[in-house]
């Protein structure tokens, strides 16, 4: 009788204690969320930079792309496209393209990606150019950066 | 004993698994209001506070944000305010509430001190409240009645029932006799002005909403002068709720020019009275064959100074393949991302409540979306830019581009949630509908306006153009390109724009386009009837009309339609049989069947139909069973023409009825009215294997049921079959091709490989004969190539994928579509556009949500459609 009364009293205390402490614990794993810009830049040297594509997906931590601008020269400031397909993949492809004949040297800003941060993992972004173009619809050699919002 | 001894363990363990539960819900709850701060979590109080003693009726509210004006979300038009207040602010809120026709809620001491000067307790109201006045003085059950209304002291189930049972309608704060009180406790009818709940409170939650809270008295009446008496005034609290309903009152401006008028709305804390937030809307239409391609800008600004969201639902064509969302914030243009709809909004919400600018794009029917904007800062302006491609009507030899502005005022049937409710502006949430549309009054002008132009590129000889709805300018850049804009004197948005222009020669150019990319191949093809059909004669006809003699159908559209039928009905052959059918709350008919097309029945329908009004509801499901659950005579063709505005809520229950009982029956709709909702009206149609019509309120009804008539005199291309030749077809949309009516040719959608040139061989019947026609096509045309083809198809496959889930729960048919909608980045049920400005967070809350309201359609009601 006296074994089941001490159990009893144990399983009083321990049980609502492990139950706060899971309570606790349950309520502080909400994951947090924030917003952030991702700025992409090309730098084409001096050649002028006429099309462009690339694709740009986080290879740790969790984002979710919610909105892409353009950039700052004139020729690219309209928001471009992006593929709708290869987003359902967590990734995303943007091209923009311009027939006009004002256009960039040099790094310019071609988009900025609005992207919502979810979780305290900091991302790593993966930027791959797939093709830069100049007025002439000829492949030209470019360098494509991004810089990370503190 | 040693039973005893299970049962006390027993005892025990369920005994402690109580005491976990409980402690770990509480913990739950504790460790969330802890991580809040003393601001939050007074919100968080007031918002349980606030949703329970609406007796969790209506939809909960949250409040959120930081400040003197925490933002509430969901169906509350009151504002909410908690503050720390010294003495002289508290008596100042209060005067300003009492003064404004607001209500109060204070904590219980508070308000036992407010409004009995300290002589009256807690104690004894709940005595009074009880029935139990014996128990407390008569100086104390005066205060009280006074107070709370005389007609409260009997016995607490009785207070609930009345104070319940009779008229709900009472708004919070709302002018004159408010009706319905706050859980039984207060039903001081001159005095008070109450959100009532819609179902009685049970005892016990009013004992608890009255524990905690007591009510103000508000201004009796805003003509009356008001005395306050200086007790009410002499408080003394370290906090003070304040629960108050929006003034929503407003001046009618002067609306004798249109356009000129600015609907006037203030909001809490605002001195001077200004426009709501959408300010104008900009579409600009491109035709490039039977393609149209619109862009279409949506102008919000604040005129506020507090944030803002604005709230915007609005139409858009119900074959629109929306494929583009820009949000354009000052010289910035941020490309909106397609997403699964509940993972926008919740994007949005997260971004609305961090204070970035977002805007949100959801589709709530085929033709019905909502905008939202938030975090639109005070003087500031956001625009919205929608992109779509849609397929132009094309009848007799004339296209039709129509750009729908305003939503008509649905009506749901009872019990019915998911509809499209109409309410007055103000009036959030009273519909008890997932969607709802704010309508102007009558006299009531917004300050929006619309500018509207169309560039026309037919690749043929236009030879006429006419506009029947509205003022137009019109210029001929060459024979086949034409540009046509909306006069500036017709820029209230509350009616269709339909364009119609008639090229040369039969058919169009390029009756098959197309579209190759990474993806395949893309086609459209109009196909044609052949034409003999038109030598041929029809057989006997069952004609069966059905009328909407609902209340939005009063009036023009009731009278337009019943033209019509009259019209119809002296075009009937003596060997055809007819019958009318009207419904609205219920259905009736001319007769128990079918009457043969004498005179003298013509006679007595033509009698019939006069005598038609329009009034009460819409149960269309009514007017379909009446119309098609009775025996098909076999020797004659049924036709079944319903006339209504389409003016429901709940269209995926009609079109299953119709697919459920169709049988070997066609169905002609007519849209009858200047904004109806074709979504219904089209799939009516197709689902009933006929046609379409609209009779636009300045149209000739005649004019229309002639075509009609000229139509049905020949008999259709049935049993139709395709045969593609060297293009390899696959996933052709329509799967079944419809029968072929003369004048009406069909479109077609597919995706293809192949790029010869080939022959389309098309057979049918005609009565027993079969017919056989070929059509050339040239699968390199560059002149035929369309870059909106791919999603024409993708939402062609949407739409035959939605109108499959009408009546098909099986398969998980919305998974397919979200799958589509993703892949094709277009707009559907189960995907919605988000765009977020991440770049800035604003400062404060997210602000006052604002919906944007509309005008009621042209030549509809208001007193007849919308609830106040």
């Amino acid at each position: 009788m006296k074994k089941h009364l001490v159990l009893l009293i144990s399983v009083f205390v321990m049980v609502p204690v492990f139950a706060q402490q899971f309570g606790r614990q349950y309520d502080t794993e909400q994951p947090r969320v924030r917003f952030a810009t991702l700025p992409v830049y090309i730098d084409s040297g001096n050649q002028h930079l006429a099309a462009y594509q690339f694709e740009l997906k986080a290879v740790s931590g969790q984002i979710k792309i919610v909105g892409v601008e353009g950039g700052e020269h004139p020729a690219f400031v309209d928001a471009p496209y992006y593929d709708s397909a290869a987003l359902a993949n967590d990734r995303i492809i943007i091209a923009a393209f311009n027939t006009g004949q004002d256009l960039p040297t040099g790094q310019t800003r071609i988009a900025t990606i609005h992207l919502q941060i979810v979780g305290d993992t900091e991302p790593k972004y993966q930027l791959e150019l797939s093709v830069a173009g100049d007025e002439n619809g000829r492949e030209i050699s470019a360098e494509i950066t991004f810089e990370k919002e503190i | 004993m040693k039973k005893s001894k299970t049962l006390f363990i027993v005892f025990c363990i369920i005994v402690s698994f109580l005491l976990t539960t409980t402690l770990l819900l509480s913990s739950c709850q504790r460790t969330k209001e802890q991580s809040r701060s003393t601001a939050d979590r007074d919100k968080l109080k007031l918002e349980r506070i606030y949703n329970e003693t609406n007796g969790g009726t209506s939809a909960p509210i949250t409040i959120s944000g930081s400040g003197p004006s925490p933002t509430v979300s969901g169906t509350t038009n009151h504002s909410i305010t908690t503050e720390q207040l010294n003495e002289e602010q508290m008596k100042e809120q209060l005067r300003k509430n009492i003064l404004s026709d607001g209500v109060s809620f204070y904590d219980r001491k508070g308000a036992i001190e407010y409004a009995f000067d300290g002589t009256v307790t807690e104690d004894d109201i709940l005595k009074f409240k009880a029935g139990k006045t014996g128990e407390i003085s008569q100086e104390t059950l005066d205060k009280i009645s006074a107070a709370y209304g005389s007609g409260y002291g009997r016995n607490a189930g009785d207070a609930s029932s009345d104070a319940y049972g009779g008229d709900m309608m009472g708004g919070f704060g709302g002018r004159g006799a408010a009706r319905g009180g706050f859980g039984g406790m207060s039903v001081s009818r001159d005095l008070y002005n109450f959100s009532a709940p819609s179902q009685p409170l049970s005892f016990e939650r009013q004992r608890r909403a009255a524990n905690t809270f007591n009510v103000m008295p508000a201004r009796p009446s805003s003509s009356q002068p008001v005395n306050i008496p200086d007790e009410l005034l002499n408080i003394s609290a370290d906090e003070i709720w304040i629960i108050a309903k929006v003034d929503t009152s407003r001046p009618v401006v002067n609306d004798d020019t249109p356009g000129s008028g600015a609907m006037l709305a203030k909001l809490p804390k605002e001195e001077k009275e200004i426009p709501l937030p959408l300010k104008h809307t900009d579409v600009k239409g491109q035709i490039c064959g039977y393609i149209a391609t619109v862009e279409v800008t949506q102008q919000f600004h604040n005129p506020y100074s507090e944030k803002i969201e604005a709230v915007y639902v609005f139409p858009l064509p119900q074959n629109a393949a929306v494929n583009e969302f820009i949000m354009i914030v000052g010289d910035r243009k941020i490309r909106g991302i397609i997403r699964e709809r509940q993972e926008a909004e919740q994007i949005y919400e997260q971004a609305r409540n961090q204070g970035y600018t977002a805007s949100l794009l959801t589709q709530e029917r085929p033709n019905i979306f909502t905008q939202k904007v938030a975090n639109i800062e005070p003087s500031k302006e956001i625009d919205v830019n929608i992109k779509y491609f849609n397929i132009l009507a094309y009848v007799d030899g004339w296209y039709e581009f129509v750009f729908p502005m305003v939503v008509g005022p649905r009506y749901n049937p009872p019990g019915y949630t998911d509809g499209v409710g109409a309410v007055a502006h103000g009036r959030t949430g009273i519909s008890g509908q997932k969607t709802e549309v704010q309508y102007l009054k009558p006299n009531e002008r917004s300050g929006h306006d619309i500018s509207l132009a169309v560039v026309i590129d037919a690749g043929v000889a236009i030879e006429e153009l006419e506009c029947p709805s509205h003022v137009i300018t019109n210029s001929k850049a060459s024979a086949e390109k034409r540009t046509v804009k909306l006069s500036s004197l017709d820029s209230i948005p509350n009616k269709d724009f339909v364009l119609r222009y008639k090229v040369a020669g039969k058919k169009v150019k390029s009756a098959l386009v197309t579209h190759r990319d990474e993806r395949g191949g893309f086609f459209s093809l109009m196909l044609y009837p052949p034409e003999n059909l038109k030598s041929l004669k029809r057989a006997p006809m069952e004609m069966i009309f059905v009328l909407d003699c609902s209340g939005s159908m009063n009036g023009k559209p009731i009278e337009k339609a019943k033209d019509a039928i009259t019209r119809a009905l002296k075009q009937l052959q003596p060997n055809d049989t007819f019958q009318v059918i009207r419904f609205s709350n219920n259905a009736s008919q001319l007769g128990p069947k079918p009457i043969p097309a004498t005179a003298e029945n013509i006679r007595k329908g033509l009698k019939y139909v006069e005598e038609l009004q329009g009034n009460g509801g819409t149960q269309m499901i009514e007017g379909i069973k009446a119309a098609l659950d009775f025996e098909h005579d076999a020797e004659r063709f049924r036709l079944v023409s319903f006339m209504t505005d389409g003016y429901i809520g709940n269209e995926s229950e009609i079109l299953e009825a119709v697919h459920q009982r169709l049988g070997s029956s066609r169905i002609f709709s007519f849209g009858v009215g200047s904004s109806v909702n074709r979504y219904l009206l089209d799939r009516l149609a197709m689902l009933g294997k006929g046609a379409v019509a609209y009779i636009g309120l300045d149209e000739s009804a005649g004019e229309i049921v002639d075509s009609f008539y000229e139509r049905i005199s020949h008999p259709a291309l049935t049993d139709v079959t395709i045969d593609w030749g060297n293009m390899e077809v696959t996933d052709v949309y329509p799967a079944t091709i419809p029968d072929l009516f003369v004048g009406r040719p069909i479109i077609i959608t597919g995706r293809f490989n192949g790029d010869r040139n080939t022959r389309i061989r098309v057979a049918g019947k005609v009565g027993s004969d079969d017919q056989v026609f070929d059509i050339p096509v040239d699968l390199n045309d560059a002149t035929a190539e369309h870059n909106g083809i791919a999603c024409v198809w993708a939402r062609k496959q949407i739409e035959t994928l939605a109108n499959r889930a009408t009546y098909d729960s099986s398969s998980d048919l919305p998974g397919q579509i979200r799958t589509v909608a993703l892949e094709y980045g277009l707009m559907s049920s189960y995907t919605a556009f988000i765009a977020v400005d991440s770049s800035r967070q604003t400062a404060g809350d997210h602000g006052v949500t604002v919906n944007v309201p509309v005008p009621v359609p042209y030549g509809v009601r208001y007193d007849t459609t919308v609830q106040e």
